[in-house]
């Protein structure tokens, strides 16, 4: 431990220079968005800030937050802040509603992004001599293509497996001698099953070392899993596709903390109900504003995630902020399989599907170690009863709706009228039941 | 010339069925004919009334998804060989037998058939051509 070494000098830096840059890239990012974003202009200005009003890094303070709903009131390029010759990248994320939040990236970000890759995956020991396998899913998803990149900006051997038709990763994974692994926690432990089910024993069989777990939360007991079934050091990161995806924060070997690029990201931590800034190592929703991207800065942004901030130096040697792992959400954001969904999102798709009344529950929990949701709707429709096949297609047409338009696989349960649950206060239309043994 | 058919929406639970009948019990319907076939989740329970409307009506007061649907009934030849030529003549004619249950009205009778055709008015006509007897309402509906 500690031999691994440190990517970028700005990782080690003494917080007062951490402050001074963090204090020159906000007000060049909040002069930059008030000029060129004007859905920001306007919002500082309703706000009552000016660029100029920003003269000490407690003055962030000052700013509004940038919530979810802002990506959707600009849905699509409101939000930024270069002209379009200047994107080099489209990347977008589930949104509340129908449409995803859309993210872009200038030549310059993307180097940004590599960079921030790079630190993370140093730090868990990553070199050039290793062959990294990419078991997110490449598309859209910023995970896939963000640690792919920053692997290959190390000089790591990179396979862009994706996700899905584990005994095919597995068999790659031995021929190949992949010895690090990129997925989501729960993907990377059903892999491991699968791999007992081979008859392989990844212990002794594979060359595996590290894990790089992202896209969703882990717990403790689930690295503890995963270190006990792959014999490997099992990391987490933390990323977001509105702030840039994947690189903000990461693992180093210590298991402290998720370390923060501060010359990139001003972490606060906030109470959720009151927006009130809170100090270091109190918990309450993490807020993080970009300071040095250009295509779609972001300001003050609630994550939704619930974490606190330790600024310790770490005994891997760094001295960024770390972050504790998530403890829950601030909303009521579902994470499925490292696929981000809000129940809003689910109710449009059923409100808008035919035959069903507008009564729903869902409930998530998890088969083996994959997240599982089920919706129940009431049927309403009488003339589906013409026959099965009418009322099986019913059933299919919401399934295949969830799956194209929010990326899930659901079951569907039809009930009956007048039997699902009716709500008169704040409904509480989600069970989940992950949590539970 | 068509029976009238219910069709109730069920799911695969444990007492389902029985709040149907016992509901028809309650509103004194007699059931003629009922079938479900084995599904997942949920299933149609399809069934014969002497009373389809009233059914109808007390099915939807309790909340069930219900439908009438019309349904072609016959009654074949009692031999060997004549439920054969019944599915020939509707293979034969191009028809489409979406789903297909018997029952019996009496004792020692022949048992009818419920046929729901893909096109119920041209295959009755075909039938009727072909000799097989069509079963009109009153044989079923009232003793």
């Amino acid at each position: 431990m500690n031999k691994c070494k440190i990517w970028s000098e700005n990782e080690k830096l003494d917080r007062e220079q951490y402050r001074a840059i963090q204090l020159k890239r906000l007000k060049e990012t909040v002069t930059r968005v008030y000029e060129n974003v004007p859905y920001y202009r306007q919002k500082l200005k309703d706000h009552g800030v000016e660029p100029g009003d920003i003269k000490s890094l407690e003055d962030i303070k000052k700013i509004p937050f940038t919530v979810k709903d802002d990506f959707r009131e600009n849905y699509p390029f409101g939000l930024f802040a270069v002209p379009h010759k200047q994107i080099v990248r489209f990347h977008a994320s589930s949104g509340t509603t129908g449409k995803p939040t859309v993210v872009a990236y200038t030549k310059k970000d993307m180097e940004t992004w590599k960079e921030l890759i790079a630190r993370i995956v140093t730090m868990v020991g990553v070199t050039d001599e290793d062959i990294a396998q990419i078991s997110f899913g490449y598309g859209l998803f910023t995970g896939a293509f963000g640690l792919h990149q920053g692997l290959e900006h190390i000089g790591a051997s990179v396979i862009p497996m994706s996700s899905g038709n584990t005994k095919r990763q597995i068999m790659i994974m031995k021929d190949f001698g992949s010895t690090t692994l990129i997925s989501t926690p729960s993907y990377a432990l059903h892999m491991a099953e699968v791999a007992k089910e081979m008859g392989i024993d990844p212990k002794k069989e594979l060359k595996l070392k590290y894990g790089l777990f992202g896209g969703e939360g882990s717990t403790e007991a689930m690295r503890c899993e995963l270190e006990e079934a792959w014999g490997i050091l099992a990391t987490e990161n933390y990323g977001m596709s509105e702030l840039m995806g994947p690189g903000i924060s990461g693992e180093c070997q210590a298991l402290k903390g998720m370390h923060i690029s501060e010359d990139h990201f001003i972490a606060e931590i906030i109470d959720p109900d009151t927006g009130e800034v809170l100090g270091e190592g109190e918990a309450g929703e993490l807020v993080i504003t970009t300071i040095t991207k250009e295509a779609l800065p972001v300001l003050r942004y609630r994550t939704g995630d619930i974490t606190s901030l330790n600024y310790d130096k770490c005994e891997c040697g760094r001295t960024t902020v770390r972050m504790d792992k998530i403890q829950g959400r601030s909303d009521d954001m579902l994470i499925l399989g490292g696929v981000n969904v809000f129940p809003s999102q689910i109710e449009e798709v059923l409100l808008n599907s035919e035959g069903i009344g507008p009564h729903y529950q869902i409930k998530v929990y998890k088969q083996g170690y994959l997240d599982k949701i089920e919706v129940d709707v009431e049927l309403a429709d009488a003339d589906v009863l013409e026959s099965f096949q009418r009322l099986e297609s019913l059933n299919q047409n919401i399934r295949d709706r969830l799956r194209n338009i929010l990326g899930i696989d659901a079951i569907v349960n039809l009930v009956e009228p007048r039997t699902l649950a009716r709500f008169e206060g704040k409904a509480k239309r989600v069970i989940d039941m992950r949590g539970e043994k | 010339m068509y029976i009238k058919q219910i069709s109730i929406f069920l799911p695969n639970k444990k007492g389902h069925l029985e709040k149907v009948t016992k509901l028809f019990l309650k509103h004194d319907i007699d059931i003629r004919a009922i079938v479900a076939f084995d599904t997942t989740e949920y299933g149609i329970l399809r069934t014969i009334v002497d009373d389809p409307d009233k059914a109808l009506k007390v099915l939807n007061e309790e909340g069930f998804v219900a439908k009438i649907s019309k349904v072609i009934v016959v009654e074949p030849e009692d031999r060997t060989g004549s439920l054969h030529e019944l599915f020939e003549i509707l293979a034969k004619n191009d028809f489409n037998v979406e789903y297909t249950y018997s029952f019996v009205m009496e004792q020692d009778l022949m048992p009818y058939f419920v046929l729901k055709i893909n096109e119920q008015e041209k295959a009755t006509k075909v039938l009727c051509e072909n000799g097989i007897k069509v079963i009109n309402k009153k044989e079923i509906l009232s003793n």
